[in-house]
């Protein structure tokens, strides 16, 4: 779940200027990341990346390979290899990775993971001496619906039984989960067939006249923040003239979430015309989708549909005989989840450190190589192709009983009895999402709480199911739809423990850039770790500086889980009296 | 040009002026750690907060060296969610660190301006590491609390990047070339770096002996 509100961050104060105050990452390289190199060139983060899976580990000698290859700085090169964690680990011929998201935390309490290291003789981070295998920690697998989650090379084995097999030797792929939607006429759970982009160019629909549906529309960013697509899609469109980018954030990292791995991997083609009517909307020609290291799976299937789409001349020059010329290469991530952050993202995509950058200058004036940039999660796109195919009042009558428009993708953890990605419309309760639509608990235990939409968002006990899943109802509880989704937390999970494993995800996260995350989240971190009674003054008061000082959404939200432990189970947290 | 009032002064500013600049240009102390005028504003130590929007108790808390001023702004920068956001941040970074930052530093004297005068908090600490292979610039890890200064300033002001931000997180740090040191860097030994430094991190090899000579001083005097 990323990004803040435009019309929040900078204090809302002011989203102009006539000359660049803040300074993004350093014009200089991004001046340097854009010259030496061709476009579709790998990224200076895919080249390491390349070196780390060829040879196990990074030499220096691969740092002065890429900064000659990628025209960047030594100094430069070496930074980006030291922020990575795929960059980081060793690995051996056989490289094991193990879950530590939140889902599979709440699946063993970190019972997996222990069982792992051990069966394999190996701390995590670490390799055999004879470099035969490795193991790592990665967060988070997007088998949520399946957990535990373990990576043995390529192949993701998860749920019952797969730690034995994992062990054994015999790991076997997972199944995908299983989605469906609540609506008559799905939205987000089809493939994608291309009519809405045929429907606008085929209609001679002015991308000014697309751009005012979506706006009317009401389409919200899904990556948490919620901003209207239709005013960024302006402020796109407004940019001068000259090169223009739609960047799609495909780093889904947020640990519960597996709905983005969905659509890239299960819907490929409407997250591409999603982009390509996008790009016609606000004048951009390029496209680019930064895709986890952490889904082997979600890269090939889109680039096998784009090689489809190419071939069907849906993208590419003079698409569909219109003169639109869009096209869309995917880049690989390393490792991070703050490069789920706008800024981030951009940095990472020009393969430098993926960290969080002051605003303004926002993304849609001097984004991707310092142009205007339009940069949506993957779901917001999604939900393009509906709204130009039937329309902005058919959009928003998806859901009747909510006051948000459009459908959304929820998706359950293991602890439900019907775990999936399912399509509902705004305005269901929690509990008929949790009881009805997911089935419930399995049986025999009982859900306290459950998490909506990501790390940062609240926990809501069970005690307040009967809210509206809809951005303004969870609001009033401290939570949010985020990424949408709902974890489940039943009694076998330890409320401190709980604390303690989303503060070690946050720290561990943090970008270092802005001082209160840095070196806020690891005291927090440290606080329950610790075995200590927690000083409760000292850390509400750590919470409101990462609350009010934190530079992005990272520092600045990871108190709402904390906030919502404190106010629903403090008996459960260790409190000092 | 616009209208700004900050802390009951109207003044006239350009466009595009922060509200740094405007609130020192009104004569207002507001303490900042990662800024130096030398260098693009980095919006990073989140020091600089003051309350800015239409004038009401609720105000949003911004970091005043990033946030441009606009026409009517309202801005204070003794808010009390501010001060004491600021307050807790410097008591988070003297956490960081294994020995307080000497009296001479920027560190501490922003430490002093916000009557930080210890840390609560116990904890990791950054583990000692000294880089003395150059002939006259000292790295002291550390003391680094990654504002970005040198790294900015071989980059803005030399144009040479011969630093870097490494790590992530607590871990964070800075380093030269491939962790080579100095000398084997592309540095160029100009000195912007430990210039604009704001802990001693990056200082003059003689100031760091005169200063062990005289730790004694040093570690009393906060």
């Amino acid at each position: 779940v990323w990004g803040i509100d435009h019309s929040t961050a900078g204090g809302g104060v002011s989203r102009g200027g006539n000359r660049q105050t803040a300074a993004r990452v350093s014009q200089n390289l991004v001046h340097l990341a854009r010259t030496a190199r061709a476009p579709g060139d790998p990224t200076a983060v895919e080249l390491l990346a390349a070196a780390v899976r060829e040879r196990g580990e990074l030499t220096d000698d691969d740092i002065r390979a890429t900064a000659a290859a990628t025209g960047l700085p030594e100094a430069t090169v070496h930074g980006v290899a030291t922020f990575y964690d795929d960059l980081l680990v060793p690995r051996g011929r056989r490289h094991v990775r193990v879950c530590t998201g939140t889902a599979c935390f709440a699946q063993t309490a970190g019972a997996h993971e222990v069982a792992v290291a051990t069966g394999l003789g190996l701390d995590p981070g670490s390799r055999t001496s004879d470099g035969a295998v490795s193991l790592a920690e990665t967060v988070c697998l997007g088998f949520c619906h399946s957990a535990p989650a373990i990576r043995d090379g390529d192949l993701v084995d998860a749920g019952p039984g797969a730690v034995a097999r994992v062990l054994a030797g015999a790991a076997e792929q997972a199944p995908e989960p299983p989605a469906r939607s609540l609506l008559d006429e799905p939205a987000l759970t089809v493939a994608g067939d291309w009519s809405g982009l045929r429907a606008v160019l085929g209609a001679g629909l002015s991308p000014e006249d697309l751009l005012a549906e979506v706006d009317a529309a009401d389409l919200r960013g899904r990556g948490g923040a919620w901003f209207p697509a239709g005013r960024k899609w302006a402020f796109v469109r407004a940019a001068p003239p000259g090169p223009r980018h739609v960047v799609v954030n495909g780093d889904e990292g947020d640990p519960g979430s597996y709905i983005d791995k969905h659509l890239m991997e299960r819907s490929p083609a409407l997250l591409l015309e999603g982009m390509a009517l996008a790009g016609y909307a606000v004048g951009a020609s390029s496209g680019h989708i930064l895709v986890r290291s952490e889904y082997p799976r979600s890269r090939p299937a889109l680039e096998a549909a784009i090689d489809a789409a190419r071939a069907d001349g849906l993208l590419g020059e003079d698409i569909l005989g219109s003169g639109f010329a869009f096209d869309v290469r995917v880049v690989d991530g390393a490792g991070s989840y703050v490069v789920g952050e706008e800024t981030a993202l951009l940095a990472c995509l020009q393969g430098l450190r993926g960290t969080v950058s002051a605003r303004p200058p926002f993304p849609a004036t001097s984004g991707l190589f310092g142009e205007p940039t339009l940069v949506h999660n993957v779901e917001t796109l999604a939900n393009v192709p509906v709204i130009a195919g039937r329309g902005a009042a058919a959009y928003r009558a998806l859901s009747p009983d909510g006051t948000s428009a459009g459908s959304k993708l929820v998706c359950f953890n293991a602890c439900f009895e019907r775990p999936g990605v399912v399509e509902v419309p705004f305005g269901l309760t929690v509990r008929e999402l949790c009881e009805e639509v997911a089935g419930g608990v399995r049986s025999g235990r009982t859900l306290r709480a459950v998490q909506i939409g990501g790390p940062l968002g609240g926990i809501l006990p069970a005690s307040l199911f009967d809210t509206p899943f809809d951005a303004q109802p969870l609001a009033a509880h401290g939570c949010m739809v985020g990424h949408g989704s709902i974890l489940g937390i039943d009694e076998g999970t330890d409320m401190r423990e709980l604390a303690r494993h989303l503060l070690a995800f946050g720290a561990h996260e943090s970008c270092g850039t802005c001082f209160p995350c840095r070196i806020g989240l690891q005291r927090a971190h440290e606080e329950f770790a610790s075995g200590a009674p927690v000083d409760r003054v000292r850390l509400e008061a750590l919470l409101e500086a990462l609350e009010l000082g934190s530079l992005c959404a990272h520092g600045g939200g990871m108190p709402a889980p904390i906030r919502s432990l404190l106010a629903h189970f403090p008996d459960e947290l260790g409190l000092a009296p | 040009v616009i209208r700004v009032t900050v802390d009951g002064r109207e003044l006239d500013v350009e466009p595009g002026t922060t509200v740094l600049e405007a609130a020192r240009r009104a004569g207002a102390a507001v303490p900042t750690l990662c800024f130096d005028d030398r260098l693009r504003p980095f919006g990073a130590c989140r020091v600089c907060l003051v309350a800015a929007g239409d004038g009401a108790a609720d105000d949003p808390v911004v970091a005043s060296c990033t946030t441009p001023c606009r026409d009517g702004l309202v801005v204070r920068t003794g808010d009390e969610r501010a001060v004491r956001t600021a307050a807790a941040v410097v008591e988070l970074v003297l956490s960081e660190l294994p020995r307080r930052p000497a009296p001479h530093t920027e560190l501490a004297a922003v430490a002093r301006a916000l009557g930080v005068r210890a840390t609560r908090w116990p904890g990791a600490t950054h583990a000692e590491r000294r880089d003395t292979r150059h002939p006259y610039l000292a790295l002291q890890h550390e003391l680094c609390i990654s504002c970005g200064r040198c790294v900015r300033a071989c980059d803005e002001v030399q144009g040479t990047f011969a630093l870097t931000a490494t790590g992530r997180g607590f871990s964070a740090n800075v380093t030269a070339g491939i962790d080579q040191g100095f000398r084997e860097s592309a540095c160029v030994s100009c000195g912007a770096c430990a210039d604009t430094c704001p802990t001693d991190a990056i200082t003059e090899l003689s100031l760091l002996e005169i200063a062990a000579a005289g730790e004694h001083d040093v570690r009393t005097d906060a």
